[in-house]
């Protein structure tokens, strides 16, 4: 009987995890930014909207197209720009977290085949209770006027 | 009597609401360097992959001058794409006033041909020049710009570099006029290089 419950129990929190974080999360205008030749690495850019109640944070991000995926910000100190990776990004019930140059974004760090403009990377976001999310994120030419995000509306 | 009173506060009004208008507009991303700094600056010497390039080489025309390095996976590319953009948007007239110069502060992996490609899928005119340590140095304390080597475990050669990511607007005379600061919008970097190619 005691087996029986804990088993119920174990089932319940798999079901649970099944329709994890990553059912109320919706992404929008994803993209990799295509990396000028022979650098190293790129960012991928997305605006991750959470439309669930409770508070969700993304811990990692995979990609195929790169050997080592990060989650990265950018500090602005007085004009000098810092890199550094961060253990996750929140995004708050009803939120959203954007990813964007100069800011948070997914590092694709020593990139495996030189990219094309146009190629979809897919992208799985991994949230804290072990859901995940895979989004395809197109190759697109660094230009700023151009860029996907810039038009994403509210 | 009366109206001469009338008349003056009419024009006292008309004078405070034009000078509240003035002081009004919307803070623009570039910034105009306070005197104290726009003797620093100057000419300096580095090496591009077709031979040694200089600052005097452009007098004549306006120069925006970047300091970054290829290894650079955002910042670097956010701010060339946005000046480049600019720069598209200029009638031709106007482009062939102004040059472009990426400096690598990363001497130690990017060579001459690597900035050059690099510059160039920027903008075709677009120069790519770096040097040894000590002159990139010695370059950046004029300029008031600041690098430093940051050590990450994983990143291609095992750092990456905290850098300014202002870009200096040289004036036609090779003086130092003003900056923009990163990731000025195009049209904004259209609004900063015709405003200094009029002063020049
Ligand atoms: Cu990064």
């Amino acid at each position: 009987m005691k087996h029986l419950s804990l088993l119920a129990v174990g089932l319940m929190f798999s079901a649970g995890v099944l329709a994890g974080v990553a059912d109320q999360i919706s992404v929008q205008d994803a993209y990799v930014r295509l990396a000028p030749p022979n650098a190293p690495a790129t960012g991928a850019f997305m605006v991750i909207r959470n439309n669930g109640d409770k508070d969700a944070k993304v811990l990692r991000a995979d990609n195929p197209a790169s050997k080592i995926t990060e989650l990265h910000t950018h500090l602005n100190e007085g004009g000098v720009m810092k890199m550094r990776p961060v253990a996750s990004i929140e995004v708050k019930a009803k939120g959203e977290a954007v990813l964007k140059p100069g800011g948070l974004h997914v590092m694709m760090i020593d990139l495996k085949a030189a990219m094309k403009e146009g190629d979809v990377v897919p992208i799985t976001l991994s949230f804290d209770d072990g859901s995940s999310k895979q989004v395809d994120a197109r190759v697109v030419r660094p230009m700023a006027a151009g860029m996907p995000a810039m038009e994403h509306k509210h | 009597m009366s109206e001469r009173i009338l008349i003056f506060i009419a024009a006292t009004l008309a004078l405070l609401i034009a000078g509240v208008a003035l002081m009004w507009q919307p803070e623009m991303p570039e910034r105009p360097l306070p005197s104290a700094a726009i003797a620093a600056g100057g000419d300096f010497t580095l090496q591009s992959a077709s031979g040694p390039v200089s600052l005097s080489d452009f007098r004549g025309k306006l120069v925006l001058l970047y300091f970054g390095y290829t290894y650079c996976p955002d910042v670097c590319p956010t701010s060339l794409a946005a000046t480049a953009e600019g720069l598209k948007q200029l009638k031709p007239e106007e482009v062939a006033r102004v040059a472009m110069i990426f400096v690598s502060v990363d001497p130690k992996r990017d060579t001459p041909e690597r900035l050059k490609e690099y510059a160039e899928f920027f903008h075709p005119a677009m120069v790519g020049a770096t040097g040894a340590p000590e002159v990139i140095a010695e370059i950046a304390k004029r300029y008031g710009v600041f690098y430093a080597e940051q050590k990450v475990e994983t990143s291609g050669g095992g750092y990456v570099v905290d850098h300014s990511s202002d870009t200096f607007i040289v004036g036609t005379d090779g003086q130092l006029v003003g900056k923009m600061v990163h990731a000025t919008p195009p049209d904004q970097v259209v609004v900063a290089i015709r405003k200094y190619l009029k002063i020049n």
